[in-house]
């Protein structure tokens, strides 16, 4: 299962989570901003402090909209 | 595999305030627009927290005011494709071509509405700190600095409105600008006001330092000449746009600014290419006037075609 951590108000995490949509990827959306469990699991992941964070493994991730690896990601 | 051909009367590059006014106005008189975008649907205004000099809007989010236009011109035909993104364009013969990585557009009209891009720090460190302390996107990043420090770069309307946003996380927030504020009085008086706040004008960020994040910064205070070191834990840089005219410069005239030239009009030296918005070389680039722009764009655009038909 694909994950994206994201926050309510970010346009790239909008653009990311209905890019997955249109290649008909499910997904869980984490709001970072709502939990902070998924805060610390974000950070833990990236070590940035940016969203949106997508992962499929909770191990590789992609760190904002990036066609060509989420493409990867999804794939994979 | 081979990309496909695809016929369309306009296209629209770019999904800001121009090139959604533009693709409204278009549809409603019932010809085929494709609007192309490669970053964020609304470009700059996506990021606005609060637009309040928008004629019939006492204050509204730019993702609110876009999302409803992208609605109007859905509304009215236009299909707007987020996720294709231009490799080349070639407009000085006609039909206009433009290519994505997916398909080669076969163009009668082309409104250029790319608009402009956030102008990044220019400081060797940047790459190296990029999303682990400097930032470009106060909606997406700023909650990630509850009671922390943060210093914003920049004195123009962007930059002090983004510095009111994200006091709402900080505990304290470093305003750096170069020279004076060229924000309005409102948004000033705004952040001037705010006890978390501490406004340092004729200052620049020097060096930015770290062990993996961002720590610290040096800030020369142009006046006295001397150089201090502040603690913080993220900066967000506000520091000007630059044109996103790359796409386009062996295509059409580009003014020293890198925009396009194009008269009041929004008429390129190419019949039948367009520019409108902050792209285009103009002294007042307001979001009304973007969306003058895009309005006068696509009616000429309407008459440009119909002359085209006739001609045929």
């Amino acid at each position: 299962m694909v994950t994206v951590y994201s926050i309510t108000t970010c346009p790239w995490c909008e653009k990311t989570k209905k890019y997955l949509a249109s290649k008909g990827v499910e997904f869980e959306v984490r709001n970072i901003e709502e939990n902070e469990d998924y805060a610390k699991e974000c950070y833990k992941l990236s070590g940035d402090t940016m969203v949106p964070v997508t992962t499929a493994d909770g191990k590789n991730f992609v760190l904002g909209f990036d066609k060509a690896k989420l493409d990867e990601l999804i794939s994979a | 595999m081979a990309k496909a051909h695809v016929h369309k009367d306009v296209i629209v590059i770019g999904a800001g305030m121009a090139g959604l006014t533009a693709a409204m106005y278009v549809g409603r008189m019932n010809l085929d627009v494709l609007v192309l975008e490669s970053g964020i649907i609304g470009g700059q205004i996506a990021n606005a927290v609060s637009i309040e000099n928008y004629p019939g809007f006492v204050s509204v989010s730019g993702a609110d005011l876009i999302s409803t236009l992208q609605k109007q011109a859905e509304n009215f035909g236009a299909v707007v494709d987020e996720f294709d993104s231009i490799v080349k364009v070639t407009l000085k013969n006609n039909p206009k071509i433009v290519e994505t990585e997916e398909k080669i557009y076969e163009a009668d009209v082309v409104i250029i509405a790319s608009g402009m891009n956030r102008r990044k720090l220019p400081l060797p460190e940047e790459r190296k700190f990029s999303g682990r302390g400097v930032h470009y996107c106060e909606l997406c990043d700023g909650h990630m600095y509850q009671n922390k420090i943060i210093a914003v770069m920049g004195g123009g309307n962007a930059a002090v409105d983004a510095a009111n946003f994200l006091t709402k996380y900080a505990d304290k927030l470093y305003l750096i600008h170069r020279s004076e504020f060229r924000a309005d009085e409102v948004s000033q008086k705004r952040l001037r006001q705010n006890p978390k706040v501490e406004v340092m004008l004729q200052t620049e960020i020097k060096a930015l330092h770290g062990a993996g994040r961002l720590e610290n910064i040096d800030v020369l205070d142009k006046n006295s000449g001397t150089t201090k070191n502040l603690a913080v834990d993220g900066i967000f840089v506000n520091i000007g746009v630059v044109p996103n005219t790359e796409l386009f410069k062996d295509e059409l005239q580009l003014s020293k600014s890198g925009r396009i030239i194009a008269g009041e009009d929004c008429r390129t030296e190419i019949k039948g290419v367009f520019a409108a918005g902050d792209v285009r070389e103009k002294e007042i680039r307001q979001l009304t006037t973007a969306a003058a722009d895009g309005t006068t764009a696509a009616l000429l655009a309407e008459k440009y075609l119909s002359r085209l038909k006739e001609s045929v």
